[in-house]
């Protein structure tokens, strides 16, 4: 599998999760990596409403136009009834008729009743940004796990439920593009612990099984790896007791214990990991726990680093010139 | 005397634990319902994850409908007594809508027509606030069995928070509002040919609409709306009793949180956000809170008192003169301790600004952030002493 081997040559990778365990991080990392290979890439918030998030101190780009955080990497907020009234400004050329349009209570009505139509023109305004060749990889930042499988389920329900028109030429052309392997990829970040491991091993039966998208990676992220081993505390543990000098007593055991806390999530970590590489059968790449008084951008491009080396991600650097 | 999370429990028949996703809120709720169970009181709770997380918690297997009530065996095994009892139920969305329409609908073919209608299987399995609306619905359904005397829920995770409180009434507004009156009827009754004459606007947008999407929703929303006037024409009145139980006093929000920054974000513009709705705060629960190391540390090495990442070398220093460890192992013991100590360090200063911003004093609970898994019941009890027995206010 040449393909599966480099996420980043996609031309679409989408980020799925649970909500708390970093998938906003783990994303504007994958992005920050890309850019560093050359591409020109636009990391899509979708569905953020407009309180704007912050991501390790960045704040998200306000309205629904994509902002160049830094050369190369652009980022936009994209939601269904913004991505809607697009739509219809494309299909509907009369401004006078899209006026009476947009004025009409009939049309807020319409927009919240018809199922799933927002969720549909959001992956749809995607699909878009994929096709029209401005960007060489985008990558979507997606919310709550729940939320964010109802969009990819959408675009086949929508082609197979309205046989003929517009929504089901569209739906049909934005789902040979999720479905196509070589072009995208869904990745789902976690952190290796127990709940969130099984909700996880639930996405990621769903993506495969059920919606049967190309899996793409499985994130483990906030990894604990000690720098040192069982025996390592062990041994410093019984030197303290039979320890000759008192003078560091209550540091050593201070120090100790802190040791005992990273070696007890480390074997929490692990456990889950190996329940994690059996029970979903996906590419594992595990991020490590940075532990800091403050999370920071500084931390997301470290990461972002350790991206560029781990196998599954990694694509050859090439140059590829910005198309216009 | 001052409020303590074990009061605040005490007082109330409601708890409902809010916060963003992540951050161990139905862990918390399940705590909550079994520290009442085990002072007498009867207790469920509640949750709305489709997850499936407190079924792992309690280790019960949970569907749709009714609650499944915690075996005193099962306790026993934990080394749990009760003196009350606790069930724990989770919301099925589709199936508590299904039963809803089962109870209202005025016939069966009625009955048949809706559970098939388009538009009502997107209202009853993804119709945004759909769910949120359920689990009040569900709540004050609860409520008013009289079958238990604590129900602590345990909100849906949401994008934000916040749509649990908003949620409810934006669908109310959706299904009673005069519009659907308005212009499904006449369409109901007569067809495009009268809505045209009724609002000739109205009739050209959705008809522009329906062909630019190829969406035809409206016959099914009309038929819904038709099969369904009794539910609907009163929609609002109803939303009005169910909030009824949020708003009411014997009802307590707590407020579930961690320390980082994000999620505080989120917590603080929820807390103001509840405030100004009369459902104010009763308590914060801050999970997953890293704590400092410190023992007492030698004054004379560490003047200022904590140890931070800056201090590694003096930390090293200080235990290489002791002579107890290897140097290596010492660089790399002394690296993990500040680490550590400088994620306590950010915790503790988040968390008190936090604090600080509060409008009125609360309980303020904190919960250490647990390396083994506290999942099941036996965890759930060791929890106890962290929230009941230590609650701070402020």
């Amino acid at each position: 599998m040449t393909s599966a081997g480099s996420l980043l040559d996609r031309r679409l990778v989408f980020v799925a999760g649970k909500g708390g365990v970093g998938k906003s991080t783990v994303s504007t990392a994958l992005a920050l990596s890309a850019v560093r290979r050359g591409k020109r890439v636009l990391l899509v918030g979708l569905d953020f409403d407009d309180r704007g998030r912050s991501i390790a101190g960045l704040r998200e780009p306000e309205g629904n136009e994509p902002v160049e955080t830094t050369a190369g990497f652009f980022r936009q907020n994209v939601e269904g009834k913004a991505a809607l009234e697009e739509y219809l400004h494309l299909v509907v050329p009369v401004r006078r008729v899209l006026r009476a349009v947009f004025e009409s209570r009939v049309y807020q009505y319409f927009v919240a009743a018809a199922p799933g139509l927002k969720e549909l023109m959001a992956i749809g305004k995607i699909w878009y940004e994929v096709d029209r060749g401005r960007w060489d990889l985008v990558i979507v930042d997606s919310p709550a796990t729940g939320h964010a499988l109802q969009y990819l389920r959408m675009p086949k329900a929508a082609y197979e439920a309205f046989t003929t028109g517009l929504v089901h030429r569209e739906a049909k052309r934005v789902w040979s593009l999720l479905a196509d392997p070589v072009a995208t990829a869904v990745t789902v970040v976690t952190v290796a612990e127990e709940l969130p491991v099984n909700e996880t091993i639930d996405i990621c039966r769903q993506v495969r099984d059920e919606l049967v998208l190309p899996p793409g990676v499985l994130f483990v992220n906030r990894f604990h790896s000690p720098p040192f081993s069982v025996a390592d505390v062990e041994r410093a543990s019984t030197a303290r007791r039979k320890g000759v000098s008192a003078a560091c007593d209550a540091l050593s055991k201070a120090v100790l214990a802190a040791a005992e806390e990273e070696l007890s999530w480390a074997a929490l970590n692990e456990h889950c990991r190996k329940r994690l590489a059996v029970e979903t059968g996906w590419r594992l790449v595990v991020l490590p726990m940075l532990l800091r008084e403050e999370f920071g951008f500084a931390d997301v491009e470290a990461l972002s680093v350790m991206l560029d080396e781990a196998q599954a991600v990694r694509s050859k650097p090439r140059r590829v010139e910005p198309r216009s | 005397m001052r409020a303590t999370l074990a009061s605040v429990v005490e007082r109330h028949d409601v708890i409902v634990c809010a916060g963003s996703g992540g951050v161990g809120k139905t862990t918390t709720a399940a705590t909550i319902a079994l520290w009442g169970a085990r002072r007498g009181r009867r207790a469920a709770v509640l949750t709305i994850d489709p997850a499936r997380r407190l079924a792992d918690s309690l280790g019960v297997q949970l569907s749709g409908g009714e609650g499944t009530s915690v075996s005193a065996e099962v306790l026993r095994e934990h080394g749990i007594e009760l003196s009350g009892s606790l069930t724990a139920m989770m919301l099925d969305q589709k199936s508590a809508w299904d039963s809803l329409i089962e109870r209202h609908a005025p016939s069966p073919e009625v009955r048949e027509r809706i559970l098939e209608n388009r538009f009502y299987q997107h209202l009853s399995q993804s119709f945004a606030g759909s769910q949120e609306y359920m689990a009040v619905e569900e709540l004050s359904r609860l409520r008013d069995s009289g079958r238990y005397d604590l129900i602590v829920v345990d909100t849906p995770p949401s994008r934000h928070a916040l749509e649990f409180l908003e949620a409810p009434q934006r669908l109310s507004d959706f299904l009673d509002r005069r519009i659907v009156r308005w212009f499904v009827k006449p369409y109901v009754s007569a067809g495009w040919s009268a809505m045209r004459l009724v609002n000739r606007t109205a009739g050209f947008v959705l008809r522009t609409l329906e062909e630019a999407t190829g969406v035809a929703v409206l016959t099914e929303i009309s038929d819904f709306f038709a099969g369904m006037q009794g539910l609907f024409e009163g929609f609002a009145e109803r939303t009005e009793r169910v909030y009824h139980v949020l708003k009411s006093p014997k009802t307590a929000f707590v407020l579930v949180s961690s320390p980082e920054e994000e999620v505080l974000e989120e917590a603080e513009y929820l807390s103001d956000k509840m405030a100004a709705l009369g459902m104010p705060l009763r308590a914060v629960v801050f999970n997953r809170v890293h704590e400092e190391f410190t023992a007492p540390i030698d004054r004379a090495d560490f003047p200022r008192g904590d140890i931070r990442g800056g201090d590694q070398e003096r930390v090293a220093a200080c235990l290489t003169r002791s002579g107890l460890w290897p140097p290596g192992l010492v660089e790399r013991l002394a690296a993990n301790f500040v680490a550590y100590q400088d994620v306590a360090r950010g915790d503790a200063m988040r968390l008190e600004l936090f604090t600080a911003g509060l409008r009125r004093q609360v309980p303020i609970v904190r919960v250490p952030n647990f390396s083994t898994d506290l999942h099941d019941l036996g965890g759930l009890a060791r929890l106890h002493p962290y929230l009941f027995d230590r609650s701070e206010s402020r």
